[in-house]
């Protein structure tokens, strides 16, 4: 039966690739125009419940990936069968010059703060998000921190370091 | 009770009133908060050393911060302590507010508290175990006791040096100076 899954996923996408990583999860990696679609039909098929987004910072490659994790809430489910109840992995690759993506907000009401993350965090920036703010930071960065090319040591030297001492503390 | 001590706290009550009613800000930040549970109640309780946790910051004197301090909640640390009435008396609990700890090359974390606010004593250890809060509350008596506990006129006379640190962070702080900052009218005073 758990094939049964992954052979309904390539038949109704074909341009996506679908790996087992193991006999609980599988991965699959869609083209960025295909993403909506994909998340829209696995919600149908089940899987309700995005638990996670988040983003992986190729620069080699000059690419970021975004990862979208599902998984079916087990209770009132009859759409899956027992083994079918897994873990689906969606990932993109968008360039990683002027990122721009579009939002799921719509297919998952939920992923709203977590785009807001990834805003703040990668500096990438989500079409159609309605309330793209701060969520974490207080400092304002020139390059999103979790970047790669964001040099965390040079950044504590400048800012963390050059402030001083108080003068007298030590009495 | 102590027959030899009585001398002392005849001269100053008020001093050994504040020693043996610290009364703990129920502040929790970083990981070090897990120790707090065990520290006051039944396996240790820190009421032996009259040390009780408090709800507010307007009923306490004592601020122990518990582990790392990002930048949120050193905004949150300035304005708890700043509500504390004096005599009050803060204590860094764990390495990361000494040094910043593990997160020395962190983006978000503040690597030494003591540049925001003032501190008394600290409690090094990743983690401190509960007795190490006791140790820590009775040298802060003895501290009290030789007047060496005095962060809080250090934070009242050294305010400007505070005030631009905290502002160096945080650009424009959304609260008034708590006293005054201007370099001439201090002089004024003095």
């Amino acid at each position: 039966m758990n094939n049964g899954l992954k052979e309904r996923l390539e038949e109704a996408f074909p341009h996506a690739t679908v790996t087992a990583t193991t006999e609980t999860e599988y991965i699959t990696a869609a083209g960025k125009e295909s993403v909506l679609s994909i998340l829209a039909y696995l919600k149908d098929t089940g899987f309700d419940h995005l638990a996670l987004v988040s983003c992986v910072d190729w620069i080699d490659e000059k690419e970021f990936e975004i990862v979208y994790v599902l998984s079916p809430y087990m209770k009132d489910n009859t759409t899956l069968s027992g083994e079918e109840k897994t873990n689906v992995i969606v990932k993109a690759r968008i360039p990683r010059d002027n990122p721009a993506f579009q939002t799921v907000t719509h297919i998952f009401e939920n992923a709203e703060p977590y785009e807001r993350e990834l805003h703040e965090l990668f500096g990438i920036h989500f079409v159609g998000h309605k309330r793209l703010i701060p969520l974490f930071l207080e400092r304002a960065y020139e390059v999103p921190p979790f970047r790669k090319d964001f040099d965390t040591r040079q950044y504590v030297k400048d800012v963390f370091d050059n402030i001083p001492t108080i003068e007298g503390s030590k009495k | 009770m102590d027959r030899n001590q009585l001398g002392k706290w005849l001269k100053q009550p008020a001093k050994m009133a504040n020693k043996y009613s610290l009364n703990a800000v129920y502040f929790c930040t970083g990981c070090g908060i897990i120790e707090i549970p065990p520290v006051i109640t039944a396996r240790w309780d820190a009421e032996r050393f009259g040390v009780i946790p408090v709800a507010t910051p307007r009923q306490g004197n004592l601020f122990m911060i518990t582990g790392y301090v990002s930048l949120k909640t050193l905004r949150a640390i300035i304005r708890t302590y700043e509500q504390m009435p004096d005599p009050k008396y803060t204590v860094g609990f764990g390495s990361c507010p000494i040094n910043g700890g593990m997160y020395w090359d962190s983006y978000n974390t503040i690597k030494h508290l003591d540049k925001y606010i003032p501190v008394d004593g600290w409690i090094a250890g990743c983690m401190p175990r509960p007795e190490a809060v006791f140790i820590a509350v009775t040298h802060l008596w003895t501290l009290i006791d030789k007047d060496m506990a005095n962060g809080y006129v250090r934070y009242r006379e050294q305010y400007a040096q505070y005030r631009k640190n905290q502002e160096t962070l945080f650009g424009k702080l959304d609260w008034p100076p708590l006293y005054a900052t201007g370099g001439k009218a201090q002089k004024g005073q003095q």
